[in-house]
């Protein structure tokens, strides 16, 4: 499994700094951002797989603001908010925008690396599917032509059988002329 | 996991079959127990043939709606394939306006369209999304789009319109996800303009279509490959007599009528296939 690369969006710097630590020292790649607008630079231009963010931050781009510039930017970028206990109202509307789940403070790493693992787990059950469905419409779609161009030749090869069949049975020509017709359709080349 | 028996596999399979068409491989009996071991141990049936007697003869039918659910395969993707959705944009709806605009301005245009095993409804909002963007003034036309299925968990998903973010990534291209559907947590509503213009409801495509009228396109793709060579046979032929004589039907991107319905002949337009009767 890829290590996953995890975006800290947070203006405490104590907090900022055990996250870091601690998500270090567990294998995954950590970005850090002091706030919104950081973190509003750094994700257009790394590949990031979960943002873990504070919900209140000072100036104008919040948590909520954050997780709206990641679902932006990819919908498989998981966003986990961290929230005290008394935004806990904000972080329910948070999930119904499409974040992955959010921790009260103060934060229990043990609940933290769970949630982790588990989106870990489902990307790379995602990518499995995603790598399996990409070689099963390969497969697909050149089983498709074949199979078209076959069926468009047995549709002009029956509608040739039966105009043969029609010029055999044809009994106003003598039996040479209609073999004449019939090889003149076969070197007809079509 | 309950294990099942030879001659439980041979019970069970025909009875799928005589339920809903569908051909199960004997050899498979993992893929019985997966899919059908849970509603055993749920309803309380300690073997399958216990199982299979008792969706027989309930009532309410309840266990041979999990059955089918369960056994199904609902596979399916907004846009699949691309080639018939680029079809029916360029060819074939322009050509059924032109054949079916009334003279009068005052009398509206009628399009019969049927997605005949609809599964989760991607398909059928497809077809509602090309319509949508080809003809601006809707109101000038009666346009009826049908969705059956077998599946009542199927055909449930496809009239809620509701889609999870798996479903939305595969086929939809972004500018139309942001257009047609309306985000709520991790899944995707589709909007009511679209939702208003289709119509789901069940229908196993082994009896007869019974009510439904001639429909002037007709999708069947990706069913008749779950059924025999004969019962292949019925349903195009079915399909045939439901269809405008000018109509079209399209079928899969890998299946194929050869041998199965000569009332039908292939035709090519760029990359793909439709059918027209003879
Ligand atoms: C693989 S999906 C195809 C969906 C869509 N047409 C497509 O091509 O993406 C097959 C569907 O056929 C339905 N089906 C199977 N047997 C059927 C029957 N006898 N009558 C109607 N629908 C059936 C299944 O429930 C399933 O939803």
């Amino acid at each position: 499994m890829r290590n996953m690369t995890i975006l800290v969006v947070d203006d405490d710097p104590v907090i900022r700094r055990m996250l870091e630590k601690r998500l270090e020292k567990a294998g995954y790649e950590v970005l850090i951002a002091e706030d919104g607008y950081q973190a509003r630079k750094i994700l257009p231009q790394q590949h990031i797989d979960v943002v873990l963010t504070d919900l209140m931050m000072p100036g104008s781009i919040g948590g909520i603001e954050v997780l709206d510039i990641a679902k932006n930017i990819s919908q498989n970028i998981e966003v986990i908010l961290i929230t005290a206990h008394s935004s806990i109202d904000t972080a329910v509307e948070a999930m119904k925008k499409g974040a992955a789940d959010y921790l009260e403070k103060p934060i229990n790493f043990d609940e933290l690396f769970l949630r982790l693992e588990k989106i870990a787990n489902v990307q790379s059950i995602m990518r499995n599917a995603q790598d399996l469905s990409q070689a099963m419409d390969t497969t697909e779609s050149a089983a498709a032509l074949t199979i078209q161009n076959l069926e468009i030749r047995t549709a002009e090869l029956q509608s040739r059988i039966e105009s043969i069949e029609a010029i055999l049975r044809d009994e106003q020509n003598p039996p040479y002329e209609r073999i004449y017709k019939v090889l003149d359709l076969l070197t007809d080349p079509q | 996991m309950l294990k099942i028996s030879p001659d439980e596999l041979k019970l069970v399979a025909q009875y799928i079959h005589d339920i809903s068409g569908i051909y199960l491989d004997q050899s498979k009996s993992y893929l019985f127990e997966t899919r059908l071991g849970s509603i055993a141990t749920e309803h309380g049936c300690n073997t399958y043939k216990e199982l299979y007697q008792k969706a027989k003869t309930e009532p309410s039918k309840t266990i041979e709606r999990k059955i089918i659910d369960a056994i199904s395969t609902n596979e399916t993707l907004f846009f699949r394939d691309k080639g018939p959705f680029e079809l029916l944009q360029h060819k074939l709806l322009p050509e059924l306006i032109d054949a079916r605009t009334p003279g009068s301005p005052a009398l509206k245009t009628n399009i019969k369209i049927w997605s005949a095993a609809s599964s989760t409804g991607q398909e059928l909002y497809s077809i509602a999304i090309i319509i949508k963007e080809l003809i601006p003034n809707i109101s000038k036309y009666n346009i009826k789009l049908l969705g059956t299925d077998i599946s009542d968990g199927a055909v449930a998903q496809a009239s809620r319109g509701k889609y999870n973010k798996f479903e939305m990534e595969r086929g939809l291209p972004g500018d139309k996800l942001q257009r047609y559907f309306t985000m709520f947590g991790d899944s995707w509503t589709i909007k009511d303009e679209i939702r208003a213009m289709v119509q789901f409801r069940k229908l196993n495509l082994m009896l007869p279509f019974a009510g439904l009228g001639k429909f002037d396109i007709i999708f069947c793709r990706n069913v008749a490959i779950y059924f025999t060579l004969p019962d292949r046979q019925k349903l195009f032929n079915k399909i045939a007599d439901s269809l405008a004589d000018d109509g079209y039907l399209i079928i899969g991107s890998t299946e194929s009528l050869t041998g199965i319905c000569p009332r039908f002949i292939p035709k090519r337009h760029l990359r793909s296939i439709f059918y027209q009767k003879k």
